[in-house]
């Protein structure tokens, strides 16, 4: 029985890691979001003034446009915006990524439950992902940052954001998770694993699970995206932590000087615009690269 | 004396479906030798698969075992948890499917079927499960097989595909093995090989095999001894040579003629008919519709399993009148 040896991988990664490769806006994207984590985990450190700093008001800088010492010009306030921006991508960042880190595992873990037992769990769980699917996140956040303003102030602006959104975002993954669960279980590999010995939570967690990675992956992709933009929306609307710096605040800060220190919204402005599409490239071409429907 | 591996008795198993309840198992039963290779022959829907799937207790939702008993090694298996029941599946019996593109997980690796089930039975590293895993690849004759370990499924063809499967079933050793139609998807000329694979196996490991298959000549092939099973219900059970010689039940009989030989100049009897609906079967005997011997009780009363001889049983009202044709050779 002669087979042509693959020099290539054939895991469901290494195939869909080629198709990616050839897409075009994907690469984009993920360029694009390579740059904005760089900058994220570098930037902070390498920038000339830390956050929040008013210092260019001491050097006599504060509200110029910009310039050589500062490329994105400094605020009325005194605090330079190339900095402000740079610092704040590192918050952002942190927000959308560990928000979705977060809201992943438990809509994994509630629509595999959801859509695997039979019976009164799973209507529950159902009704639970519904709930929290159709409440509105982002005045709820504003709500909870009201009621917890007191975290706000104390520092625990970002973490607070965080736990909300990963509180009440996770049903939209939740939803994918329990429909693919259930077209799972019918499988005969499912059925085999069980002749075989496996118990429940071997077969979902082991068997069904890795089996349903692709379309979770892109959902959490585009989820970054969205949970970053709630923060913008969050701090812009003045809900947010005023002493942590974010792009939202920055926006909120340029905001009754468009006219005038148009540099203050327009910068924050096209880092939130690119961070948020750098995202959503990345996730239509790992869509397309996952997607086992579309052919070679 | 043999023992008696396996004793299925008056076994119901229904579907309680949204169109009805569909009686896949009404009444069947099957005795095992230890040893022993027994064949499970019918048309699909008759309830083949359903038996396999009803011992090993892994009957999928709407299914339900209603009526009857399961002795496995004299043990009860129905009053058995399902904590009880994982310990044997794997360890003790286990079934081989169908279509091996669809039994095996599509993202693990060779490797990953067969440790899989090896370090949830057994108290293994992953070294030794691999090393095991690699003796069951050699086993199963596979060529070059540390080239196939990180091979995932879709990379293979059928039959190595199969045999992927077999060394799965088998990676636990145990002492009963369903091959519930291990060869119906593969090509013919790999059918013969994993056949072959089979039969030295089963000699090898002294395995006691249930052969579920709808094809005779796999029957006279593989086994020695026989039920044929139709619509849930047995309707002749014999040592494989009696069967073939001299059939008893009128079914049997056409799914004899079914067989197409080399030899034969006449043309192929199809049996009339479809199999009939399990959420209503037909009243009397199951087969009545379809008997080109049928009478009048056959519509009314359903025929008892009788004695012809020792080890040889049919029910039909007419086996003693009949002169039925068997095939020689």
């Amino acid at each position: 029985m002669s087979e042509s040896r693959p020099k290539r991988g054939a895991s469901q990664w290494a195939v869909a890691w080629r198709r990616f490769r050839r897409n075009k806006s994907g690469l984009l994207g993920g360029a694009i979001v390579i740059f904005f984590v760089f900058v994220a985990l570098v930037g902070p450190f390498v920038v000339a003034y830390p956050a929040r700093s008013y210092l260019s008001l001491y050097e006599g800088d504060a509200g110029t446009p910009p310039s050589f010492k500062h490329p994105f010009g400094v605020e009325d306030s005194g605090i330079d915006v190339f900095s402000e921006t740079v610092n704040a991508a590192h918050n952002d960042l942190y927000v959308g990524l560990a928000a979705t880190l977060i809201t992943t595992l438990i809509g994994v873990l509630v629509g595999a439950c959801a859509g695997y037992f039979k019976g009164v769990v799973s209507d529950v769980l159902l009704g639970v992902i519904q709930m929290f699917f159709v409440i509105p996140v982002l005045l709820l956040i504003l709500l909870f940052a009201r009621v917890f303003s007191v975290l706000v102030f104390k520092g625990l602006g970002l973490t607070l954001i965080v736990l909300i959104l990963a509180f009440f975002g996770w049903s939209g993954i939740a939803f994918i998770v329990r429909g693919e669960t259930f077209r799972l279980k019918e499988m005969e590999f499912v059925q085999a694993a069980r002749s075989l010995g496996a118990g429940s939570y071997r077969l979902l967690f082991r068997h069904i699970v890795p089996n349903i990675l692709s379309p979770v992956i892109v959902i959490a992709t585009l989820n970054i995206a969205g949970f970053i933009l709630t923060e913008v929306v969050v701090s812009f609307l003045g809900f947010g932590d005023p002493n942590t710096s974010t792009w939202g605040l920055l926006l909120n800060e340029g905001f009754g000087y468009v006219r005038t220190s148009w540099w203050v919204s327009l910068f924050p402005g096209l880092a939130v615009v690119f961070c948020v599409l750098g995202f959503n490239l990345m996730g239509d071409g790992l869509s397309d690269a996952l997607n086992p429907r579309l052919r070679e | 004396m043999p023992e008696k591996l396996l004793e299925v008795s008056n076994l119901r198993t229904y579907f309680f479906t949204e169109a009805g309840v569909v009686k896949a198992l009404d009444g069947m039963s099957l005795e095992v030798n230890k040893g022993q290779a027994v064949g499970l022959v019918g048309e699909s829907g008759s309830g083949k698969s359903v038996t396999a799937q009803s011992v090993l207790r892994i009957v999928p939702r709407p299914g339900r075992i209603v009526h009857g008993s399961i002795k496995f090694e004299g043990e009860d298996l129905l009053s058995k948890s399902d904590d009880d029941m994982r310990k044997l599946r794997g360890p003790k019996m286990a079934i081989v499917f169908q279509d091996p593109t669809t039994s095996l997980n599509p993202v693990f690796t060779v490797e990953k079927q067969l440790t899989d089930i090896l370090m949830l039975h057994r108290d293994l590293t992953k070294e030794a499960a691999s090393k095991r895993a690699l003796s069951l690849l050699e086993h199963v004759g596979i060529q070059e097989p540390e080239k196939r370990l990180k091979a995932y499924p879709h990379e293979l063809s059928g039959g190595m595909k199969q045999r992927i499967a077999i060394a799965r079933a088998l990676s636990c050793e145990p002492v009963l093995l369903f091959a519930d139609e291990p060869t119906t998807n593969l090509d013919v000329t790999i059918q013969a090989q994993v056949l072959e694979l089979l039969k030295q196996l089963q000699k090898e490991l002294n395995m006691t095999m249930v052969m579920i298959t709808h094809d005779m000549g796999i029957i006279a092939d593989m086994t020695e001894r026989v039920t044929v099973l139709y619509a849930g219900k047995v309707m002749e059970v014999a040592d494989t040579p009696t069967l073939f010689h001299s059939p008893k039940h009128p079914y049997t009989e056409a799914l004899l003629k079914a067989v197409p030989s080399v030899k034969q100049t006449r043309a192929l009897e199809v049996i009339p008919g479809n199999i009939p609906n399990l959420i209503e079967p037909p009243s009397g005997c199951v087969f009545n519709p379809r008997c080109k011997y049928a009478k009048d009780i056959c519509t009314k009363q359903e025929p008892p399993l009788e004695k012809v001889e020792e080890g040889h049983y049919v029910a039909c009202h007419f086996w003693r009148e009949l002169t039925l044709e068997g095939r020689a050779g």
